[in-house]
């Protein structure tokens, strides 16, 4: 069980902040946010736990569970993809100093905006590469389509996010 | 915003990486999933928590019993030699008075937790309503707790519930009120006190430390919060 709780310690301490930044960005909401993160981990320990489950790379497992989770809490909410802007405008709600720091930057508020108007996979693919330096062909075996799909989504999602900003 | 380059674009998606979540969520979050509570932290703690509330009650069974054999070996011997004024029984009346400080110290507990209850059951139907019922007993029950310390770990542990159950009561919010503060420290203290001298698993020991951590930084309403995943 130690040998377990060491190796859960280190995937979580690894992933906790990626996650939970992932997560936030998708559903604009800290408790939202805590809840899926919460949920994703909870799912990864139990698989840990289970010996007929491996995990072979706990990164794509978080994401992968992180993303599913996203798109049930649209679903039960009844809701779309997208955001509206109405509801992205509650961002500025959370907690902790350096949250706060950036959600009190209009610049950064813009983005998160933004990025809530995007399709889903452009938002995985810009979070994934800008903000979390994931490597194309990581995503690309992430997404289970081919590098240069990824690099094509990637540009298109970026052009899509700059339009959106300036028009706004 | 006008016009931005990709490289701006580029730039202010990399200040998102500030975003993170609440240390002591993360913390807190950590010790529930490696604690595996729904198994473990039940089989082991509430034994250990039944045997020091039994203890409790036993010790001041015994201390009756020795009473009673007290007294009446002294009547004995006062009857037979004379010697009753050789002893003071100034020490006698203590237990009831200190007992009856303990019923009185339950009595305010089980009135807020009353007061609570309804505060819940009125918020749920969206009637408006005072809190100030509640902050008059919180404020009885203060100034009660500053001249009779809680040594029953079952008020306690109602008290506890009663302040998770009204820091759970939607669109109340009682955390910056000085005398709920001080319920909070009274009753973390005394429960990390009492855990301390538990025996608990190596995933429980990491939750109490995390609240210690929590306490001394005197977020004694987050410190509850992991003390009652230990006692769950």
């Amino acid at each position: 069980m130690n040998n377990l709780n060491e190796q859960f310690g280190q995937i979580y301490d690894q992933y906790i902040d990626k996650i939970y930044r992932f997560v936030y960005l998708k559903v604009s909401s800290q408790e939202t946010a805590e809840d899926i993160t919460s949920k994703v981990f909870t799912k990864y320990w139990e698989c840990l736990k289970n010996p007929e489950e491996e995990v072979k790379n706990p990164g794509a497992f978080l994401y992968q569970v992180a993303r599913n989770a996203v798109v049930d809490h649209y679903r039960a909410k009844g809701r779309a993809n997208t955001v509206s802007v109405d509801v992205s405008s509650e961002i500025a709600d959370p907690g902790t100093s350096a949250q706060e720091k950036a959600v009190l930057n209009a610049d950064i508020n813009v983005i998160k905006k933004g990025i809530l108007k995007l399709k889903k996979e452009h938002q995985d693919i810009i979070i994934w590469h800008y903000l979390e330096d994931m490597p194309i062909a990581n995503i690309a075996e992430l997404m289970g389509k081919p590098e240069g799909t990824v690099r094509v989504m990637l540009h298109r999602g970026l052009k899509d996010l700059k339009d959106i900003i300036q028009e706004s | 915003m006008t016009k931005i380059t990709q490289k701006q674009l580029i730039g202010q998606l990399q200040q998102l990486k500030e975003i993170k979540p609440r240390k002591e969520w993360a913390l807190l979050l950590k010790s529930q999933i490696t604690a595996d509570l729904s198994a473990q932290a039940e089989m082991v703690s509430m034994p250990e928590k039944k045997i020091s509330f039994i203890n409790g009650i036993s010790s001041v069974f015994s201390q009756r019993k020795l009473a009673y054999a007290f007294t009446a070996a002294l009547l004995l011997i006062g009857g037979v030699f004379g010697f009753t004024t050789l002893f003071s029984f100034e020490n006698m009346p203590q237990q009831p008075a200190a007992l009856s400080s303990q019923a009185s110290l339950k009595s305010n507990v089980a009135t807020l937790n009353n007061k609570i209850n309804d505060l819940a059951q009125v918020a749920k139907t969206g009637k408006k309503t005072s809190i100030s019922s509640v902050e008059t007993e919180i404020n009885t029950l203060t100034k009660n707790l500053k001249n009779n310390p809680i040594s029953d770990p079952v008020i306690v542990k109602e008290l506890a519930v009663s302040l998770k159950t009204l820091a759970d009561v939607p669109g109340v919010d009682l955390t910056e009120n000085k005398d709920v503060k001080d319920l909070y420290q009274t009753v973390v203290e005394n429960q990390i006190f009492d855990l301390e001298k538990t025996t608990l698993t190596t995933e429980q020991k990491e939750i109490l430390k995390t609240a210690k951590d929590l306490y001394e930084k005197g977020k004694y309403a987050d410190a509850l919060e992991a003390i009652l995943m230990i006692n769950n």
